[in-house]
């Protein structure tokens, strides 16, 4: 017999919750408990290894890397999340109108798209913050809208499929309203994929706002990110791996806690994985 | 006896999975005798397929053999090692899969393909495979094999595919030949020639036979001998002639009585109730027991064993003997009497149909540039035309059933589809009550569409994983504002579940919480919600075992008799079809070509098309002599 699922016990979706929280918690008062200003720096100290005074050590300017770390979390999360929500709530809607109206209306978004593809999206970054004085929430803007394609394209295909399933010709058949059709009878059926692929696309958020940061397009330095810190780090990996570990764990941490949260919500979302038996 | 080529004694399979075993195959015996074939018949999850693979040594990795032996001329094969196994599979005994649409690898050529185990397993050179390939497709009937090795398999019609498949078998001159619902997949008239050609390959070859079918009257067409299998029991074997003529187990009974037969119209069918049990929940004594009309005190909660009626023909019940002759109709309590249909006035007629066409264009047809390029004469244009209906007129009456019968690609699906709105028509006039559905704008279609619904083929399809039964039941009521509470909703929703003989609880149920024949009672509930009177049925009894599919066209005619509905009822199946329609119409290549009463089009078909469509059905009767006449 199936087991059934005991309620008490911790799932993965619990432990990535938890860790989510602990690193938001991190990321709004970081910056109040942060040992040392994100940007004193001090000659002495450069490139010194994880001590008593510096837990995690310095880097190239004597800075210290625990509070850049507490500094930086904010901006990431902020690009990581925020570039994200908007492919998903720019890209779901229109890979869903393309999967389903198909015809033109196919046509014209999927064409769009083509060309968005084809242009490299560090490019595309440059492309549209070249004009304007860069900011964080313009990063995050150019992130997302480089993800948007790809969360068309997934939208998209799933639609396809999920619109030649019998259930959705046979709301068709009663002359059912578009909307109710798209939201209420495909979207709960392409949430899956969508949600899993926004929990990679996440990651790569806070990587690519980590390498136009780095390219001077997105959070300026002095000010700390962990994708900007990586990427400082680069030159010392071998003589000062600390620099690039710090941010580098707490990147993974991240990851690791979007993507149980990830896999988690889908199976809460399925009811063929809900044990329970009515 | 001679001694046989392929022994199964007493084989029990389990399937592990993490610490539970559940059993899949119990107490298993059968031989095949050389020249023989032995049909295996069961409904879906019976174990057949499993059979067929511990027949070949190809079982998957949590399939552990309990008890028993397969032995193929005297050899066990589950003594040798994997390498003999294989030497076996290649040189003695071939399988043929049931779909031949994806049996075969797409990107490779045909003729490759089937000399691939030449070249393998016999050590011939390139030329001589060609050579002995050639041979093989002609014998399998393909006229010009030289083509046909040089094509792709998409290029080739379902029935080709199969020729292919059971040639590319045949490659290593097999002693036994194992086909697991080989025919399944094809159109009634291409089973037909491919049946034939098996029993002249088996003439010619003297080759053996494992059949795996569902269908009764294909075994009754190819098999010597038929083993019953059920929950992993075989429950009754023997000569095909007399366990299909004169069955002696309840479940083979129950089986008879749940088969709509050709001409049978209104003959009420009598299905098994109850369902197959789960491998872990399968009753202790008799695994048919719960289920058994016939089951009577204590012995039935004993372990069965087979019981000897006549030479070789052996029943799993105690009750066997006793209950030879009866059938199964007699012993089921249900003895109400199909209620007295009210006199169908012809006045109005439900569904009218003029001139119907739908052409479907193949290729780029949104790339003007394309066909510019093609060129501008207008047969290019022809051509990359398809007319999926070509010119049909039809009408319904009301409270009328009317069968659709053809083949796969005739155009009856897109009938269907156009007269609930989901394909527009290329031309023609359809209205329904009425009113016209073509030229309708969007609110008058919606009004023309609640009168007219449908029922979909496939129920693990047609229903909204996500959704609960009361949220599928309910949605077409609010759209159409046929509840004014939520209470009254509610309400209705119990009602339509009761209409389709369902029991309130299934409310808030998902749909993988049930079986395929519940589902599809849950379907056809939903094309009621909105009180139709008109219902398409696309193919809705076709994808369920023979005991489900009896009880949903019994279900199907009650709701007819009850609230006047009137169907257009698709399917592939004549004998289905003429089971439940009053009148029949045969499409052909897109249009109809013969249309009449069910009794007079069964008994004197006149169209040559149709003719061969009846003359290619596989029945018990046919084949295997009529039964015993049973009292009704």
């Amino acid at each position: 017999m199936p087991e059934r699922r005991n309620p008490r016990k911790i799932t993965g979706l619990h432990i990535g919750l938890a860790l989510l929280l602990f690193i938001v918690a991190i990321a709004v008062i970081g910056p109040s408990v942060s040992p040392y200003e994100m940007d004193a720096t001090s000659l002495e100290q450069r490139l010194a290894a994880p001590s008593a005074m510096h837990w995690l050590g310095t880097d190239e300017f004597g800075r210290d890397v625990l509070s850049r770390m507490l500094n930086g979390a904010r901006s990431s999360l902020v690009m990581g999340f925020g570039a994200t929500l908007f492919s998903v709530l720019v890209g779901v809607p229109l890979g869903l109108a393309a999967g389903y109206f198909k015809g033109y209306t196919d046509d014209v978004i999927m064409r769009v798209i083509d060309v968005m593809i084809s242009i490299p999206p560090v490019i595309l970054g440059l492309l549209i913050l070249s004009f304007t004085p860069p900011s964080l929430w313009k990063t995050t803007l150019a992130v997302g809208l480089v993800y948007v394609p790809i969360m068309v394209r997934l939208t998209r295909s799933v639609t396809l499929e999920v619109c030649g399933e019998e259930y959705v010709q046979s709301a068709r058949a009663r002359a059912e309203y578009n909307g109710y059709i798209l939201f209420s009878e495909i979207l709960p059926n392409a949430w899956p994929a969508i949600i899993v692929e926004s929990a990679l696309r996440v990651t790569f958020a806070i990587l690519l706002g980590a390498a136009l940061s780095f390219l001077g397009l997105g959070v300026q330095p002095p000010a700390s990110d962990w994708g900007l810190m990586i990427a400082e780090a680069r030159p010392f990996i071998a003589s000062a791996p600390w620099i690039a570990c710090a941010p580098g764990i707490a990147l993974c941490l991240t990851v690791m806690a979007i993507n149980l949260i990830g896999d988690g919500l889908r199976e809460r979302l399925d009811p063929r994985l809900n044990r329970s038996r009515a | 006896m001679t001694a046989s080529l392929l022994s199964v004694r007493n084989l029990c399979i389990d399937f592990v999975t993490g610490q539970t075993a559940s059993q899949a195959l119990r107490n298993i015996s059968f031989d095949i005798e050389p020249g023989r074939a032995l049909g295996l018949v069961g409904e879906s999850g019976s174990g057949k397929s499993t059979l067929a693979l511990a027949a070949l040594g190809l079982l998957d990795k949590e399939a552990r053999i309990r008890e028993g032996s397969v032995t193929f001329r005297g050899a066990d094969l589950y003594a040798m090692t994997e390498d003999g196994r294989r030497a076996l599979r290649g040189d003695k005994i071939s399988i043929v899969f049931q779909d031949p649409f994806t049996s075969l690898n797409p990107s490779l050529r045909v003729g490759r393909q089937i000399a691939e185990p030449l070249l393998v397993h016999r050590g011939f050179t390139p030329q001589q495979a060609d050579a002995e390939c050639i041979r093989l497709l002609e014998e399998v009937g393909i006229h010009d094999p030289r083509k046909m090795m040089r094509s792709y398999p998409h290029q080739l019609s379902g029935g080709m595919k199969q020729r292919a498949l059971i040639a590319a078998a045949l490659a290593c001159d097999p002693e036994l030949l194992i086909l697991d619902e080989p025919t399944t997949a094809l159109d009634v008239t291409v089973e037909a020639q491919i049946l034939e050609l098996l029993r002249q390959l088996r003439a010619t070859r003297n080759l053996s036979m494992l059949f795996i079918s569902h269908n009764l009257g294909v075994i009754a067409r190819v098999c010597d001998d038929v083993c019953v299998l059920y929950a992993g029991e075989v429950l009754e074997q023997g000569p095909t002639h007399r366990v299909l003529v004169d069955p002696r187990h309840p479940y083979t009974k129950g089986l008879l009585a749940s088969l709509p037969q050709l001409g049978g119209r209104r003959h009420r069918l009598v299905p098994i109730p109850g369902r197959l049990p789960h491998p872990s929940a399968r009753p202790a004594g008799c695994v048919f027991s719960d289920r058994c009309a016939f089951a009577q005190g204590e012995r039935c909660a004993q372990p069965q064993s087979m019981a000897a009626q006549e030479s070789g023909h052996d029943s799993r019940c105690w009750r066997s003997l006793e209950l030879a002759g009866q059938g199964w109709r007699a012993a089921t309590a249900e003895q109400v009497p199909p209620a007295p249909r009210p006199a169908r006035t012809q006045a109005l007629p439900m569904v009218t149909v003029q001139g119907l066409e739908r052409t479907f264009e193949v290729g780029g047809w949104r790339n003007p540039l394309a066909r510019l390029l093609r060129g501008r004469d207008a047969d290019a244009a022809e051509l990359s035309r398809v007319k999926a209906v070509d010119g049909v007129s039809l009408s319904v009456g009301a409270g009328e059933v009317v069968g659709l019968v053809g083949e796969s690609g005739c155009g009856k699906t897109t009938l269907g589809r156009c007269l609930i709105n989901l394909v527009h028509p290329s031309a023609g006039q359809i209205r329904i009550d009425g009113k016209d559905l073509v030229t309708a704008d969007a609110r008058a279609r919606r009004a023309i569409l609640k009168d007219a619904q449908m029922v979909f083929q496939n129920p693990d399809s047609s229903l909204n994983p996500r959704k609960t039964v009361r949220e599928i039941l309910a949605r077409p009521m609010q759209l159409f504002g046929l509840a004014d509470s939520a209470s009254e909703l509610d309400r209705q929703v119990l009602e339509l579940l009761d209409t389709v003989r369902l029991g309130a609880h299934y409310a808030d149920r998902y749909p993988h919480q049930m079986s395929g024949g519940e589902k599809q009672r849950i379907g056809i509930a939903r094309a009621l919600a909105t009180r139709p009177r008109f219902i398409v049925c696309d193919e809705a009894v076709s994808a369920l075992d023979v005991s489900v599919q009896a009880s949903i066209l019994n279900l199907l005619a009650d709701l007819r008799d009850q609230l006047g509905v009137a169907y257009l009822f698709i399917s592939h199946d004549l004998a289905v079809v003429s089971h439940i329609a009053d009148r029949i119409c045969v499409m052909h290549k897109g249009r109809i070509v013969e249309e009449g009463a069910t009794e007079t089009l069964i008994a004197h078909p006149r169209h040559p098309y149709t003719q061969k469509l009846l003359s290619s059905v596989s029945s018990i009767e046919k084949h295997a002599g009529h039964a015993a006449p049973m009292p009704a």
